[in-house]
């Protein structure tokens, strides 16, 4: 604030003390000079001060040649002061795009992309450009299995075609902050897209890309096959280190607060409320997630009925028809309302004693790419095994029923929102899946991916082969990926 | 002057509060949007095919444009502004 007083008393003419009139700084001493008053010209001729600037729009005038000159090196510094005062800046223009603030870095001023000398240079000595026409295979690139790395190769593919990770890649948006950028996954990651962008139809062996999991992983490491979920998870989590520059998890990361590319496109809030059985008091968490695992029909835990009093009601236009399990019906459970039973008794903040609860989960904030985790692999204590019991899942899905504001006004005895309802906030489309054939001791991963908008491909390891949307519909599913339809303004 | 003295002070105070950027902000925001700047561009640029690039000085450009650019400003913009600044001054009556 004291900034700003001082420039509302000393930005002035000296001569006649107005601010209007094109005020001009003179570049030899401190004077300032309306321009329209010719005030500055006066002060020019007499102390022969010949350079001034103005202030409003930082033109360097050359009275001389009496007209405003254009200097590289001024050009580069009024760039980078500009771009520093931008950052400062109370003020934030409101109409800045979700989709801008992810690319540019938020905050930043959007300037228009002007060629380096060496980028120019780059330019013309490579003369060909790639044109994308519906029917190119840009972007698909088959992985060689290093042994038994099936799990690790889908989850590649699966990332590399989700579009604002590709976006923020392609576009050199990473800066790397590790100590020793030949150990940063982020990385590796960029150069994992120029592979796949690179237009080269033979596979790509990821050597590198496994050595640098196998470090900063080490319950991935080893020659036996893994799990493609704990992969995924763990690759995110080394990602959003490294953005960081963090290299052994040491410093204290609150993900509420992370900025980069990974929160940006996977964090999600999800929000526990406990409600006192006795007082009907609830109190709430908020925690961020990555992934929501659903519990599947045939595992120990029983799955019907879904909650209390539910109704058979028509979710995402598809009816409940007896016997196939969907995706709505594993996510509907996952939002049910769990009594919590007499062994497990909360301390109710309101009664001042341990009381019965039930608990029920909601999402808070939708993240841009929704991974479900279809929990098919069983490690009870009693028994190992895998679930296959089939679970049908849409190519597109409406969360707004999962909602905790859906919840809030549903419990306010407001109207139940139709389906297709003006919300397009949450609405998804299916992008990716990973599914797992075989047994749990001897398995293989494959991964179907969307290219385009309705072009689908199965990646098997090195082979690319041609996917019609009835093949991805009808695989068993054990992750799937879902991007959001809309990118609002925030 | 009494006039031009009100004019400093009401001045200095929308630095000071920082309502003075906040108003250029919407200013160039809303010019953008009715397309007047789109206007006074092609204007310049048909000012310099006139007088030649090599002859024509900034000020040469100046002196064209800006009794154009006043009078292009729409009237639904200038009474926008015009009412966040009665809104301002309200607010801070001690002026």
């Amino acid at each position: 604030a004291s900034v700003l007083l001082f420039q509302a008393k000393s930005c002035i003419c000296h001569m006649c003390g107005a601010h209007l009139n094109r005020l001009h700084s003179c570049l030899y001493c401190v004077f300032f000079g309306c321009f329209t008053k010719k005030h500055i010209h006066e002060h020019a001729k007499t102390k022969r001060h010949n350079l001034a600037i103005d202030l409003l729009y930082g033109g360097i005038y050359c009275f001389m040649c009496q007209d405003y000159i254009y200097d590289k090196d001024m050009e580069q510094i009024a760039k980078e002061e500009q771009r520093k005062a931008w950052k400062l800046q109370a003020f934030t223009p409101t109409m800045v795009s979700h989709y801008q603030c992810t690319m540019t870095g938020i905050g930043e001023k959007y300037s228009t992309w002007e060629p380096t000398k060496r980028e120019l240079e780059l330019l013309r000595h490579n003369p060909k450009r790639r044109k994308i026409t519906t029917n190119c295979t840009i972007g698909l690139r088959g992985l060689i299995n290093l042994g038994n790395t099936c799990f690790m190769n889908c989850i590649v593919q699966a990332l590399t075609h989700t579009p604002l990770l590709r976006d923020f890649f392609l576009s050199d948006r990473h800066k790397c902050e590790m100590q020793s950028p030949s150990s940063c996954l982020v990385c590796e990651m960029s150069t994992l897209f120029q592979e796949f962008y690179s237009g080269h139809r033979s596979p790509h062996i990821p050597y590198r890309l496994l050595h640098l999991v196998w470090t900063h992983a080490r319950h991935l490491a080893g020659y036996e096959q893994q799990d493609a979920h704990e992969f995924l998870i763990a690759a995110l989590d080394v990602l959003h280190r490294h953005c960081k520059g963090d290299d052994n998890g040491k410093k204290a990361n609150n993900p509420n607060h992370c900025n980069c590319i990974i929160d940006q496109i996977f964090t999600g809030g999800l929000q526990s409320d406990v409600t006192c059985q006795v007082c009907h008091g609830v109190s709430t968490t908020i925690d961020p997630f990555w992934d929501i695992s659903l519990d599947l029909p045939g595992s120990s835990t029983p799955f019907w009925p879904l909650s209390p009093g539910s109704d058979g009601s028509v979710v995402n236009g598809e009816s409940h028809v007896s016997g196939t399990t969907t995706l709505t019906d594993c996510l509907r459970r996952f939002t049910r309302p769990e009594h919590l039973g007499s062994s497990a008794k909360i301390k109710c903040s309101g009664c001042h004693s341990y009381q019965e609860s039930t608990k029920q989960l909601t999402m808070k904030k939708l993240p841009i790419v929704a991974c479900f985790h279809l929990k098919r692999f069983e490690h009870s204590a009693k028994l190992r095994r895998k679930i296959t019991t089939y679970v049908s899942f849409p190519l597109e899905l409406d969360m707004t029923p999962f909602m905790a504001s859906s919840k809030e006004s549903r419990m306010n005895g407001q109207y139940q929102q139709p389906t297709d309802s003006l919300n397009n906030d949450n609405k998804y489309s299916l992008f990716a899946v990973v599914n797992h054939q075989g047994t749990l001791e001897s398995g293989h991963y494959t991964s179907f991916i969307r290219q385009h908008k309705d072009q689908w491909f199965k990646c098997d390891d090195a082979i690319i082969t041609k996917a019609s949307i009835k093949d991805v519909l009808d695989s068993e599913g054990y992750l799937l990926f879902y991007h959001k339809q809309f990118l609002e303004y925030e | 002057n009494k006039d031009a003295q009100m004019r400093a002070t009401i001045n200095q105070k929308l630095i000071e509060t920082g309502e003075r950027e906040r108003l250029k902000e919407l200013l160039r925001a809303k010019l953008i949007e009715c397309g007047w700047k789109d206007q006074l561009k092609a204007h310049c640029k048909d000012v310099i095919k006139e007088k030649g690039l090599e002859h024509v000085t900034v000020d040469d450009l100046v002196a064209e444009i800006t009794p154009k650019g006043r009078a292009l400003v729409p009237d639904s913009v200038k009474k926008e502004l015009l009412q966040r600044i009665r809104t301002f001054l309200a607010q801070h009556a001690s002026l």
